[in-house]
């Protein structure tokens, strides 16, 4: 195997002429990340926005009927029992596809589908759920890995250089983000929702994998937002993990993160207060990881829904003037629009049908409902605890004004199971659902719906991507890929992927092709326009 | 590299699974293994689950659960996994078994994947023994279940209790002297029995833990659960307590007798283990531009397609046009519209009623 990567790669460097375009396989400078170039996705998101827009016109709503299949990689078993599901988004950089599921990456060929380098990290345990994907800076590739380390690659031969641990794996943390890579730091998050721990966000020396800053979610004793919780001991179960990568504003030079529900995280009693920054969109100073502001989509949250949503990045015009804004489609079925310099809020408004809250306060966040906390005998709560939204990462089309969410209208029932003075762990949990999934494109300006496409049957959470040739990409719950026209929600192509879509579809352009690159289970399809 | 961590979830149980021969990472063999291999591991590892012991009830629930989360799991299946389940991973710890207990052992942690491979591994006779260790030199100022009071720390969440294996750590603190007014003095046999019950009692704080099931439904007004199943939640217009819902209470436990009205398309195990049909009983009926009608069970639906299968059990697919009339009848329609309107109150009310009908 080493032998054939060093031959392709050799292969490869014959193919290259000098001077015209980077090597295929080469690295990548963070300066570059400002402004990606069109062969490349060189992030999570394709670029800090976090918008999941493309710019590409090749495949557009006149001729998307023609789109075909270039080639489909289909993952090697790794064993019986493991999952093989790439819930990550592909990063492609010169030439160059990487992919992960947890414990594995692999670079791939980006215009043959050819494995170019594959990387097994032997695990000392963590939860094996899903990977994010991997991070570039320079020649490294960087992941996180569930037994808690953040883990660099040689972008070349795919050779680990070196690791550093990032969490504890007797604290029952794992690790799943894809690092993102701003200027010299790479920006790593923590997982877990089993044992009560805090969550926190930290930067790593690109070269070393040193610490450079660690910002913890819920603050300690004395600190700004310590008011909101009961006594230490609470706060240092607090929860609040951090594992959707962030998004970045180079001019404001601000990180941008969401971070997870509060723990314990059903029975709260032991936690009175809004929890912060828990359930929080947070701005932090990319070189300290100091915060600049907060807001929080759902203050006490009893129900499990995670704030992790991408804080998606895009200027707009709000109440007659330009504004820098951030907008995020949360968990909790609610839809915000925030001036991203100062966290003020434009707009909140339901996505889907709600029944948690008790309006908004002056900040612009949801007022829950105590009634609507989960109870012994169950209470009936929409959206459920896997919320309007989950992890799958939504998108926003500066073309069209409109914000996309693969949104779910649900309902459960809450319960209590430990009623103990000191519940732990989770102490209750949901019951029982009833789903509905649908489509919304969401007017940011007003949180309205402008159209609303219902898939027929419910399930299904794939990422979408939206781009200037009129199109976004969605996957159904009956393993449709589909193109929808951006402006009207009209279906307009699709083909059946035989696994459901379980990450967002990216695009590029190679060799004047537009290429779309969409994982389904253990599978990457790749479609051009023939 | 996955054979500890599976080791450890087989023996979370009190009787361990060694089964001989099994590949690293894969399930335990049974009947119908493969069908819970290819449904579960499409979205999750199967040692997610592999570490829990559940009652065929509980097991029932969770499968339905998944269903209600996207799964694709047809009733036959669902029998099949549920079935594989129960036997595999049942509530006892003992796959398979049949013979009557002689007691009631406790159910055991909830241990699934989280945390390191090497973690300790629980023996749940030498936890019971520490327990009693607990109660003379610890309980006093740590608690009742050792998550800490005014006057000590929440052992469960101590981070030296968390690094401990088997004694490790716990033992070189306790030797230095703890607490500094009494130093308990253990043996070595005790401090290793203390760190198997503090390991269990972190176990069962893990997600629910082994309490994952309702404490009590039954907190209703029966007579105004009658008013509401007459009047206004409109019940009487499908269903009669003389009728389809007679002894209804003696089929359900209470919390799944809730479920079933609030979601009547999620499946429940009765009391007798057995599972509802998830007779969502959605019809569809297709009329071709010629005028030919089929009506039967959808199967698959979206926007481009739709497939059913009619009364006779023959299968149809259609390609989706706008000439291709689809209806879809949904018997459940009204139970729908009722999750809009309904308050908990009603709900209680309702299965406090339906409760008395034993």
């Amino acid at each position: 195997m080493k032998v054939l990567s060093a031959l392709f790669l050799a292969l490869f460097a014959l193919a290259t002429v000098p001077t015209a375009s980077p090597q295929i396989g080469g690295g990548l400078d963070p300066a570059a990340l400002v402004h990606p170039t069109s062969d490349s996705w060189p992030t999570y998101n394709g670029d800090y926005s976090g918008r999941r827009f493309s710019a590409l016109t090749q495949i557009n709503d006149k001729n998307v009927k023609s789109l075909s299949l270039a080639w489909l990689y289909q993952l090697p078993n790794l064993g019986d029992g493991l999952v093989r599901r790439l819930a990550g988004t592909p990063v492609v950089v010169n030439g160059v596809i990487y992919i992960t599921v947890p414990d594995h990456v692999w670079a791939i060929d980006a215009r043959t589908s050819k494995p170019l380098w594959h990387y097994a990290w032997t695990s000392k345990g963590g939860i094996h759920l899903g990977n994010r994907g991997v991070g570039i800076s320079g020649d490294s590739v960087y992941f996180e890995t569930p037994d808690c380390n953040l883990v660099a690659l040689n972008i070349a031969d795919g050779k680990k250089l070196w690791s550093q641990s990032i969490c504890d794996l007797d604290q029952m943390y794992y690790a799943s983000v894809a690092p993102l890579v701003v200027k010299d730091h790479v920006i790593t998050g923590v997982s877990g929702d089993d044992l009560d721990r805090p969550g926190y966000l930290e930067a790593h020396d690109p070269r070393t994998g040193a610490l450079q800053w660690r910002w913890s979610v819920v603050p300690k004793p004395g600190e700004p937002g310590s008011e909101t919780w009961p006594n230490a001991d609470a706060m240092a179960h607090g929860g609040g993990m951090t594992w959707i990568s962030p998004t970045y504003d180079p001019a404001l030079n601000l990180v941008y993160i969401g971070t997870g529900n509060p723990q314990p995280v059903i029975a709260a009693s032991g936690r009175n207060g809004a929890n912060l920054y828990t359930e929080s969109i947070v701005a932090l100073h990319a070189d300290t990881g100091k915060m600049a502001w907060y807001f929080q989509p759902s203050p006490h949250d009893t129900h499990d829904w995670d704030a992790v949503q991408t804080p998606i990045l895009f200027d707009g015009v709000i109440e007659g003037k330009p504004q820098k804004l951030l907008a995020q489609a949360s968990r909790n079925g609610w839809f915000f629009v925030l001036d991203r310099e100062t966290g003020k809020n434009y707009v909140s408004s339901e996505f889907v049908k709600t029944n948690w809250t008790r309006g908004i306060d002056a900040k612009g966040q949801p007022i829950a409902n105590p009634a609507k906390e989960p109870q012994i005998a169950g209470v009936l709560v929409a959206p459920d605890a896997s919320g309007g939204v989950n992890w799958a990462p939504s998108t926003f089309s500066p073309a069209t004004g409109l914000f996309y969410i693969n949104a779910t209208h649900s309902y459960s029932m809450f319960y209590i199971f430990d009623d103990s003075d000191k519940p732990e762990g989770w102490g209750g949990h949901e019951m029982g659902h009833y789903t509905q999934a649908m489509l919304q494109a969401v007017d940011y300006r007003t949180g309205k719906i402008a159209w609303s496409h219902k898939w027929e049957t419910p399930g299904g959470e794939s990422g979408l991507l939206s781009t200037a040739g009129n199109l976004v990409f969605a996957g159904d719950s009956n393993n449709n890929l589909i193109a929808l026209d951006a402006k009207n929600g009209t279906p307009l192509w699709h083909t059946n992927l035989s696994t459901g879509m379980s990450n967002g579809p990216i695009t590029y352009e190679l060799d004047g092709h537009q290429y779309l690159l969409v994982g389904a289970g253990d599978k990457l399809f790749a479609f051009i326009m023939n | 590299m996955q054979w500890p961590r599976l080791c450890l979830l087989l023996m979370a149980g009190i009787a361990p699974l060694t089964a001989h021969g099994q590949t690293p990472g894969a399930l335990p063999d049974g009947q119908h293994r493969d069908t819970v291999q290819r449904a579960c591991s499409a979205c999750h590892t199967v040692q997610m689950f592999a570490g829990r012991r559940m009652s065929r009830q509980q097991w029932g629930a969770t499968v339905s659960n998944m269903i209600g989360r996207g799964a694709k799991i047809s009733d036959d299946e669902f029998d099949q996994i549920v079935g594989y389940l129960a036997t595999t991973f049942p509530v006892d710890g003992k796959p398979g078994a049949t013979t009557a207990q002689t007691k009631t052992p406790r159910k055991p942690s909830l241990i699934d994947q989280a945390g390191s491979d090497d973690k300790q591994v629980v023996d749940e006779d030498a936890a019971a023994r520490g327990k009693t260790v607990y109660i003379a030199g610890c309980i006093t100022c740590h608690g009742t279940r050792a998550r800490g009071g005014a006057r000590g720390a929440d052992l469960l969440r101590s981070v030296l209790v968390l690094h401990d294996r088997y004694g490790s750590t716990l033992g070189p603190y306790l030797a230095q002297g703890h607490p500094k007014a009494r130093p308990v003095s253990l043996s070595k046999e005790e401090l290793v029995d203390l760190s198997h019950f503090l390991h269990q009692q972190i176990g069962d704080t893990l997600r629910t833990g082994p309490n994952n099931s309702p404490l009590n439904i039954l907190v209703g007004d029966a007579r105004a659960g009658k008013v509401y199943f007459e009047t206004t939640g409109g019940c009487t217009q499908c269903h009669s307590v003389t009728g389809d819902l007679q002894h209804i209470a003696s089929k359900y436990d209470p919390p799944a007798l809730q479920q079933k009205i609030v979601f009547p398309d999620n499946r429940a195990i009765t009391k007798q283990g057995t599972a509802s049909r998830q007779h969502s009983a959605v019809t569809v009926t297709v009329t071709t531009p010629s005028g030919t009608t089929v009506t039967g069970e959808p199967t698959d639906i979206d926007d481009f397609h739709v497939s059913l299968r009619n009364a006779e059990g023959r299968y149809f697919t259609f390609t989706r046009s706008a000439d291709l009339k689809v209806e879809k009848h949904d018997p459940l329609a009204g139970h729908h519209a009722l999750l809009d309107t309904y308050t908990d109150k009603d709900i209680h009310d309702v299965v406090s009623y339906l409760e008395t009908l034993q």
